[in-house]
């Protein structure tokens, strides 16, 4: 008699585990796939995204009034989790099948995504003319191309500005920062803010090695008029002496002046800036909100060298899946309406967000904007400052690894910058000839 | 199994002959067996075996992980060999275990003999020592990135207290290393500690007395007779050790971020910028083959070695 139990807990346990593993697979199944033509004639679509607080109810909102208002397309917003996973979600859900329609990606993603099946090419759609695609700054356009195909509209755009503490230039004797400052005005005013008593430091500068790293330097390299890659992007082009320049206004001011707080990546300048310890950052937008309401500061376009205050941005971009045409059709008649200039408009008055088209700082809301988040007025302003965009490129993180490694050895002292650049020109190159 | 499930006998009084009662106990033992184990060998096949027999494919292949691979032969290992970015991590990732296991394994020991007694709270300096082992990562790597932070950082103050300059830590390249060897040993030390001190209780009363009673100090008894009763728990803590040491990852990604110039990229924080910002998956997967291998006969090597000498020992 004792056979019968033994079996039948042998049986139960396989069942049980076969149960689980048919639990697995049904719940990994739903997603985006749910989603289709609903009885009444009407798509559904998703859009998904990583906005929280007051972007996400301002989203919320948005889509609300479009639902209300438009019931053959309806859409649905899926939370992403933040968009530092977006681009590992998206493939993932390429992997198993199921995107959703629309998706908040960084620009940055952009060389991983484009050209893939399930990416809608939108060069067509956006050369339509009631979609008046050249109201885009230029720089968003470039950011949105991949190899002369579109593959996304902007979603968000930053670029970089000096944000400058009053307090401590009011202290030191200094004029606030022109739009006429030079490199060499910014270098004696960061001498002039740091004081090493006090551990106070005149700028802060990124130093990881990371993107972070790279992309301020790539700021300064454009100011002094020096280019990434040739202009066939097979090879380097940055071991110029607009190069060496810029690499070189880094060692002056962190290993002679000693006037640059090296962050290690993890945000303590902005802890810093705001305890006062740092007199002028390179940042953008996002970080003024961080600022404490008792630190007063202003904003500044970048210093220039040879008349060029170029900046650098990093727009984000909306992006759409195929999952089928009629719901690629009801994707993108919702996005021409989320990213006009009214609707764009809307979402910046009320999370302060920087315009993605030109025409809106036409709109008559945009006094509203100004009066409702004066920081962002220079930041606005300085977007013409931005004419170039960074290589849309599979092998852009090597490239921006190389520098930004080399960058650190600068910074600390250890590598003069001929040598730093030599170093990261030459694992560039190998990386852009492999890459090939 | 399922060849036996055909001649299963209608129920338990059905007439029995020899064989089918011997199919009967081997069906009924190896199914039950298999059963009860099947929804963990389910889940380490399909998230561990699957993941490393596709990585062994993928390291013959240039892969960007999504679309479909090239196959490319041994290409990917014999980069490897000339690589210099790879090689900087073999280094740093050596040096780094080399210290870190050594480090970590005394002061375990000695910690362990400290707490192995009975005083007054002992109970809360056990739990002190423990804490860093549970705490995650990212909290203890935030923490030490800001107590050695060179220009804010509490142990910089400590030090021109006493008139030491200050030390760049994370930010010096020949210092950083260093560096994330005090951190980790910090949060490995507990772990040692926990081994060392079960070992140690288990040492019989009457081997401690009988040195006593034969004229031995109390510290030739833990030199000569609790040590080498510890040659099992060490044996295993070098290998625990050194695997996790050569597979160091989480404390670099959070503090250093393998700089800086390289002075902290090793092997596992290389293999995951190949990997995960590079997209290069065939390369990467080669990386973490060889990086398997070298584990594989580290750790045979402390086997056969670890074992003949505490045999040798008894």
């Amino acid at each position: 008699m004792a056979w019968t139990p033994r079996r039948s807990t042998a049986l139960a346990v396989v069942a049980l585990a076969a149960l689980s593993l048919a639990a697995c697979t049904s719940s990994s199944s739903g997603g985006g796939r749910q989603s289709g033509p609903t009885p009444t004639g009407a798509v559904q679509i998703t859009l998904s995204h990583g906005y929280t607080d007051v972007e996400a109810k301002a989203i919320t909102a948005q889509v609300a009034t479009w639902n209300a208002a438009h019931p053959k397309i309806q859409v649905k917003l899926l939370f992403n989790g933040g968009n530092d996973g977006a681009l590992q979600k998206t493939l993932a859900g390429m992997a198993a099948g199921s995107s959703p329609d629309i998706a908040y990606e960084y620009g940055s993603s952009m060389a991983a995504l484009a050209g893939r099946s399930q990416v809608v090419d939108l060069t067509s759609k956006v050369k339509d003319p009631s979609f008046d695609w050249n109201d885009f700054y230029s720089f968003e356009r470039d950011a949105a191309t991949t190899n002369g195909k579109v593959y996304g509209v902007p979603a968000l755009v930053d670029n970089l500005a000096l944000v400058y503490n009053k307090k401590l230039f009011d202290k030191a004797g200094l004029a606030y920062p022109t739009d006429s400052w030079t490199w060499d005005d910014f270098r004696a005013a960061a001498k002039k803010l740091t004081d090493s008593a006090q551990k106070q430091y005149g700028w802060a500068y990124v130093a990881d090695g990371s993107e972070d790293t790279t992309w301020r330097w790539i700021a300064m390299l454009w100011q002094a008029g020096g280019e990434l890659l040739t202009s066939d992007g097979k090879k380097s082009a940055f071991n110029s002496p607009a190069g060496l320049k810029a690499t070189q206004l880094l060692r002056d001011m962190a290993v002679s002046d000693k006037s640059v707080y090296l962050d290690q990546g993890n945000g303590n300048y902005l802890n810093l800036f705001n305890s006062g310890k740092i007199g002028m950052l390179w940042t953008g937008p996002w970080d003024l909100s961080s600022i404490n309401s008792d630190v007063s500061y202003g904003v500044q376009i970048l210093p220039a060298a040879n008349g060029t205050h170029s900046s650098i941005a990093g727009p984000d971009n909306w992006m759409v899946f195929n999952n089928g045409a009629a719901r690629v059709q009801a994707a993108w008649t919702f996005l021409t309406w989320l990213t006009s200039a009214p609707t764009h408009g809307q979402f910046t008055l009320v999370t302060g967000d920087l315009p993605t088209r030109e025409s809106e700082t036409k709109l008559d809301s945009y006094t509203a904007y100004l009066a409702k988040f004066p920081g962002d007025a220079v930041f606005v302003l300085n977007l013409t400052n931005v004419t170039k965009a960074r290589p849309n490129t599979k092998t852009y993180p090597q490239l921006s690894q190389a520098i930004g490694s080399q960058l650190q050895g600068v910074l600390i002292g250890q590598s003069s910058p001929q040598t730093a650049l030599d170093a990261a020109a030459q694992q560039a190159d190998s990386a852009l000839t492999s890459g090939q | 199994m399922t060849t036996t499930t055909t001649r299963v006998p209608a129920g338990p009084s059905a007439p029995r002959s020899r064989p089918s009662v011997l199919r009967r106990v081997w069906w009924s033992d190896t199914v039950a067996g298999w059963g009860f184990i099947s929804p963990a060998v389910v889940l380490i096949g399909l998230f561990g075996l699957v993941p490393v027999v596709w990585a062994f494919v993928l390291s013959f292949e240039q892969n960007d992980l999504i679309g479909p691979g090239k196959w490319v032969g041994l290409d990917n290992y014999r980069k490897l060999l000339h690589d210099p970015q790879f090689s900087n991590s073999v280094r740093n990732t050596l040096v780094y275990t080399l210290v870190f296991v050594p480090v970590c394994l005394i002061g375990s020991l000695l910690v362990a003999a400290a707490l192995n007694r009975r005083i007054r709270g002992m109970t809360f300096y056990r739990l002190a020592v423990f804490i860093p082992v549970v705490t995650s990562t990212v909290a203890t790597a935030t923490m030490f990135s800001w107590l050695l932070d060179p220009d804010f950082g509490l142990v910089n103050a400590g030090l021109n207290k006493v008139g030491i300059a200050s030390q760049g830590f994370f930010r010096d390249p020949h210092e950083a290393l260093l560096s994330i060897v005090l951190m980790t040993v910090w949060g490995w030390l507990g772990f040692g500690v926990i081994i060392f001190l079960a070992a140690l209780q288990s040492v019989p009363a009457d081997l401690l007395e009988a040195a006593a009673m034969d004229g031995c100090t109390r510290w030739r008894a833990f030199w000569r007779v609790e040590v080498p009763l510890l040659a099992p728990a060490t044996l295993f803590l070098v290998i625990w050790l050194t695997i996790n040491a050569l597979q160091l990852f989480d404390e670099i990604f959070v503090t250093t971020k393998g700089g800086p110039v390289g002075a902290t990229t090793v092997v596992v924080y290389y293999l995951y910028v190949q990997a995960f910002q590079f997209f290069n998956g065939g390369y990467a997967s080669a990386i973490a083959y060889v990086l398997f291998l070298a584990i594989l006969v580290v750790t045979a090597i402390q086997l056969t070695v670890g074992r003949r000498l505490s045999h040798g020992e008894r």
